[in-house]
């Protein structure tokens, strides 16, 4: 039942760009991008319980290595591949720094980092044309075909994202990290290194970022510091997992969907207060569904008997 | 009880989820009336929204002034003006989304583009992808219109022209200049304007001893000003925003840093710079691309400079500076070039604009072969005894530049 | 000829030397300021374990209150601090009772996401009501400027460090001497301990948190004086907070004092070095090293003592 459900939702999502416009069409892929970043944190912070606040400064990292690579002639989807390899490398040097620290200092560190690398691709001007941005060469195809070529680009990299946390959790590495959530100190003495399993956590939840960091670059064609290091990117994934509950696949997938459409609604409706009105929206969810929607969704709907 | 107020919350939060969802995404009700779409992009909120707001009013008073005599002549037929306003709060992707959106879901018949060089470069190229005609209210920089679109034009001139003239004035006037700094925000178009002072510094045989940048955000600048002061320029130029250029001037008079010219842009343009900084204003130079003071007589919807700064004055109950000139120009500037070809049809008001070659209040408009302005002279413009007065060009000189800023 | 090559070089050394006396006097009078914005944040991070997000926004508010007041009232910004505290104080004291109060035992993302949404709404509460322009309060008087022998200080901004320097003082001795204030310590050391010696923990939780609001409006209000005023600020203060706190070690006093007068030499010296586009990272990765090598900061204790 479960399986089949999946597979139609596939296919939906395969099928939708020949149903709406292009805006819809850029929406939709948003929303792929969405389930890539709050898939990415899960890895960190929803299994391994680190709340990682790094997720802005991967996407970014990701978008000026896949900008620069590509403004040096790599073909796009190298490009990429650079921007993930990239931010994934940064991701584990980072974490072997940081992950010794806990809780709140954990918190701040990794919030930060975003911060010192928007400002030295500030200052670096002559490579990353600094404050003034950074353009990428237009694809030479038509408005429609680029459309849906980046769409099913993102799906792609979505599909990946999804396979990869499906494959971890179901193998020692996620129950690993699981442990480590519950009582790390514990896990040590077990026999799990914490180390090791939490850097490769905090690399995961880098590389595909940094791989939607280096699309994203390519699909907007220009990019700024600012807009890339942007810390919502690192705020908006936590609130997708905690919307859709953590520690499953399909928890930050649902989170990213009701996100978007929330922060779609809500931007349409409220000109002036919309980010105001996004904030009511968290501290709402804070308090009234700490466990996510999933939680009462897969309870109700599948008649399985709360415990 | 928890689950129980849970469940039945759910229940009725995913009824109003999906019925909102379905009435978002439902477009609205056409008008049996002819009307005008034009899409505005602006950022409403978030950092630029002081520009954002600036562009509103500029926008609405042309739209307001057009509908007023009778709409905009479409061959026969007059179609009312509406302005399609959405925010993309000063987030430049969401920018080029926004762009795109008005586009393919409004359907909007032309496109102001957002504020500043940064976003119009971006939202460009959805434009160009569309054969959508945009004009810029708000882009100087050269790099914005070097990519060979066809469908942007801009009206403001390229940055040089800010510089160049500053800079004779200056070697003519004040022989005693011989030492530059510069101090430059760390952003598109305060760094792009900082560098082509230091050429035009260069070239005229000045010493640049000094040219720094700050970072976005910078709330002290002590440090920067201090080295200045060490270095003793006789000619200080700095670049910012209005609150980066208030706070500037405020702290050169803390470090007491006096010096023969000191020119900031963009900040002295606005009426806000003088109130703020007080008797710290007094003979601090700029140069913008429109000033009130200048005297122009246009075959657009306000007739005349004079005639645009009354309207403005009425409606708003202040003077208007650059920023809405530029807006309300670009609305006039489309009605005109609509006018003249007589027809919506994208592709011929795009032809029509790139061949214009008229008088407006904003100034001559002529677009170069890239889009962007080439027919302006940028004033330049010096605060005496609290209020702007323009130093150039000579035909609209209301005053002598006068040297020393203590 | 020789004379006059002896006396440019000295008097070119003179200059190097003043211009370091200048820029280490700048980050010192930051710095006091620097210290007054930070004590808040650290006394609520310290004893209830929460994070503020809505700190700098807070800070904002105070400067505000200092605005409008001078505005419409013609009270001196130096003098207004009172009613800013007071604002806060309100403001602060709800927002804990009502809702803070409700995730104090939380993990830290809860809280750190809690305030993050809170300070949204307030911030863009702040943004309708008052617009995101800059304001300034230009006084009729300024205050002007002392100078001796080519090195300058700002009165006002010399008035202002003084008095943060004082606040953060009082609130030193308010903790230490009064009932409240060693109420406010016991909580943070054992919270249970506390209760049992009959401290409602409640209660003092929100005055704490109140407390620090209050902070943040005084240094707001003390801020309006140099600074544009606007919304958009918040986060900048809400960063200097951060690195403070971590520089000086979490919920001491003292550390805050040390800490903010630390980050103001820093950024001045740094600014000089690296040149003033760098100054902000300097800070942030400075941050980063003490979060790494010495969290306690540079005092290295913890808690109050």
């Amino acid at each position: 039942m479960k399986r089949g459900f999946w597979i139609l939702a596939a296919i939906i999502v395969l099928l939708l760009p020949w149903v709406g416009n292009n805006y819809f069409i850029r929406l939709a892929t948003i929303m792929m991008l969405y389930c890539v970043l709050a898939l990415s944190w899960n890895f960190i912070g929803g299994l391994t319980g680190y709340p990682s606040f790094a997720t802005a400064a991967f996407f970014g990292l990701g978008a000026y290595a896949g900008a620069i690579s590509q403004g040096q002639g790599v073909p796009m989807y190298l490009a990429w591949v650079i921007g993930a390899a990239l931010a994934a490398i940064f991701a584990t040097g980072l974490g072997l720094a940081i992950l010794r620290l806990r809780g709140h200092y954990f918190a701040i560190a990794s919030l930060v980092v975003a911060d010192v690398l928007r400002e030295i691709v500030n200052s670096t001007t002559n490579l990353t044309g600094g404050g003034m941005g950074l353009n990428l060469p237009v694809l030479k195809l038509g408005v429609d075909a680029q459309a849906k070529l980046f769409y099913y680009c993102m799906f792609g990299i979505a599909l990946l994202t999804i396979f990869t946390a499906a494959y971890v959790m179901r193998r020692p590495l996620g129950f690993g990290l699981g442990c480590i959530k519950q009582n790390e100190d514990a896990a040590n003495i077990i026999g799990i290194n914490a180390t090791i399993f939490k850097t490769i956590a905090f690399s995961l939840s880098a590389v595909f970022v940094g791989g939607a960091g280096a699309f994203y670059a390519s699909w907007v064609n220009y990019i700024e510091p600012g807009d890339v290091f942007d810390i919502l990117f690192a705020i908006k994934p936590i609130v997708m997992v905690l919307l859709g509950g953590a520690g499953t696949v399909s928890g930050p997938i649902i989170g990213a969907i009701v996100f978007l459409i929330l922060e779609e609604l809500v931007w349409r409706n409220f000109l002036t207060f919309h980010a105001g009105v996004l904030g009511l929206i968290v501290v709402f969810l804070i308090f009234y569904l700490p466990d996510g929607i999933l939680d009462l969704n897969y309870r109700r709907w599948f008649g399985w008997r709360k415990n | 009880m928890n689950d129980w107020i849970r469940k039945d919350f759910f229940r009725f939060a995913s009824f109003v989820f999906i019925l909102a969802g379905i009435l978002a995404f439902s477009g609205p009700v056409q008008g049996a009336e002819k009307v005008l779409k034009i899409g505005a992009p602006l950022p409403l909120t978030g950092p630029l929204s002081p520009e954002g707001q600036k562009q509103v009013q500029g926008y609405d008073l042309w739209a307001e002034t057009a509908n007023k005599a009778g709409g905009v002549k479409v061959g026969s037929e007059r179609y009312k003006v509406e302005i399609v306003y959405n925010d993309y709060q000063s987030n430049t992707p969401r920018a080029v989304q926004l762009a795109e959106k008005l586009i393919t879901e409004d359907k909007v018949n032309f496109l102001f583009s957002p504020f500043g060089s940064g976003a119009t470069k971006a939202a460009s190229g959805v434009s160009e992808k569309y054969g959508m005609p945009t004009i810029a209210a708000t882009a100087s920089s050269e790099e914005v219109y070097n990519q060979g679109y066809k469908f942007l034009f801009g009206t403001f001139t390229p940055n040089p022209t800010l510089t160049e003239p500053l800079s004779d004035i200056v070697k003519a006037k004040v022989p005693q200049v011989k030492k530059v700094a510069i101090l430059a925000r760390n952003d598109l178009f305060p760094l792009a304007i900082a560098q082509c002072a230091d050429v035009s510094a260069k070239k005229r045989g000045f010493n640049v001893v000094f040219f720094e940048k700050y970072a976005i955000g910078t709330m002290d600048h002590a440090s920067a000003l201090t080295q200045i002061r060490a270095a003793q320029p006789e000619w200080i130029f700095a670049t910012g925003y209005i609150n980066d250029l208030i706070l500037i001037r405020k702290q050169m008079g803390d470090l007491k840093i006096t010096a023969p010219v000191v020119t900031m842009i963009a900040g002295p343009a606005y009426k806000e710079f003088t109130d703020a900084a007080g008797p710290l204003a007094e003979n601090v130079s700029s140069a913008s691309w429109w000033n009130p003071a200048v005297r122009y007589k246009g075959i657009d919807v306000f007739g005349s400079t004079e005639n645009y700064n009354k309207i403005f004055q009425e409606k708003y109950k202040f003077i208007p500076d650059y920023a809405q000139a530029s807006a309300s120009s670009v609305g006039a500037i489309f009605q005109i070039a609509i006018e003249k070809a007589g027809s919506l049809d994208r592709k011929k008001v795009r032809d029509t604009l790139a061949e214009l070659n008229v008088t407006t209040f904003w100034g001559d408009v002529k677009f170069g072969p890239t889009g962007q302005i080439i027919s302006l002279k940028p004033p330049v413009f010096q605060i005496q005894k609290g209020t702007q007065v323009v130093i150039y060009p000579t035909e609209i000189a209301q005053a002598q530049f006068q040297i020393g800023v203590k | 000829m020789l004379a006059a090559v002896l006396s440019r070089r000295r008097s070119l050394s003179e200059h190097i030397s003043m211009l370091y006396l200048q820029v280490l006097l700048n980050g010192l009078v930051l710095g006091g300021l620097y210290a007054c914005i930070a004590a808040g944040f650290s006394l609520v991070w310290g004893v209830l374990n929460v994070i503020n997000i809505l700190h700098g926004t807070f800070i904002v508010i105070g400067s505000y209150a200092a605005y409008f007041a001078y505005v419409y009232f013609d009270i001196h910004p130096l003098v207004s601090i009172p009613i800013a505290a007071v604002i806060l104080f309100f403001i602060g004291y709800a927002l804990q009772s009502g809702v803070i109060n409700k995730v104090v035992a939380a993990p830290v993302l809860t809280t750190l996401t809690l305030t993050f949404g809170l300070d949204l709404f307030l911030n863009n509460l702040l943004i309708v009501a008052f617009k995101a322009d800059y304001r300034k309060v230009t006084l009729e008087n300024p205050l002007g400027v002392l100078s001796l022998s080519g090195i300058t200080v700002p009165i006002d901004r010399l008035a202002a460090m003084a008095l943060a320097l004082l606040l953060t003082g009082l609130l030193f001795w308010v903790l230490d001497a009064s009932r409240v204030g060693r109420a406010i310590v016991a909580v943070r050391m054992d919270r249970e301990a506390a209760a049992l010696m009959g401290v409602k923990v409640k209660k003092i939780y929100a005055l704490t948190f109140a407390i620090g609001a209050v902070m943040a409006g005084a240094a707001g209000s003390l801020m309006s004086l140099i600074y544009p005023i606007s919304p958009l600020n918040s986060g900048i203060f809400l960063g200097k907070a951060f690195i403070i706190c971590v520089l000086g070690g979490l919920g001491s006093v003292p550390g805050v004092m040390v800490g903010g007068l630390a980050l103001g030499v820093v950024e001045s010296f740094g600014a000089l070095a690296f040149g003033p586009e760098h100054a902000v990272t300097l800070s942030f990765i400075i941050l980063i090293l003490f979060l790494l090598f010495r969290p306690t900061g540079i005092m290295g204790k913890r808690g109050f003592q």
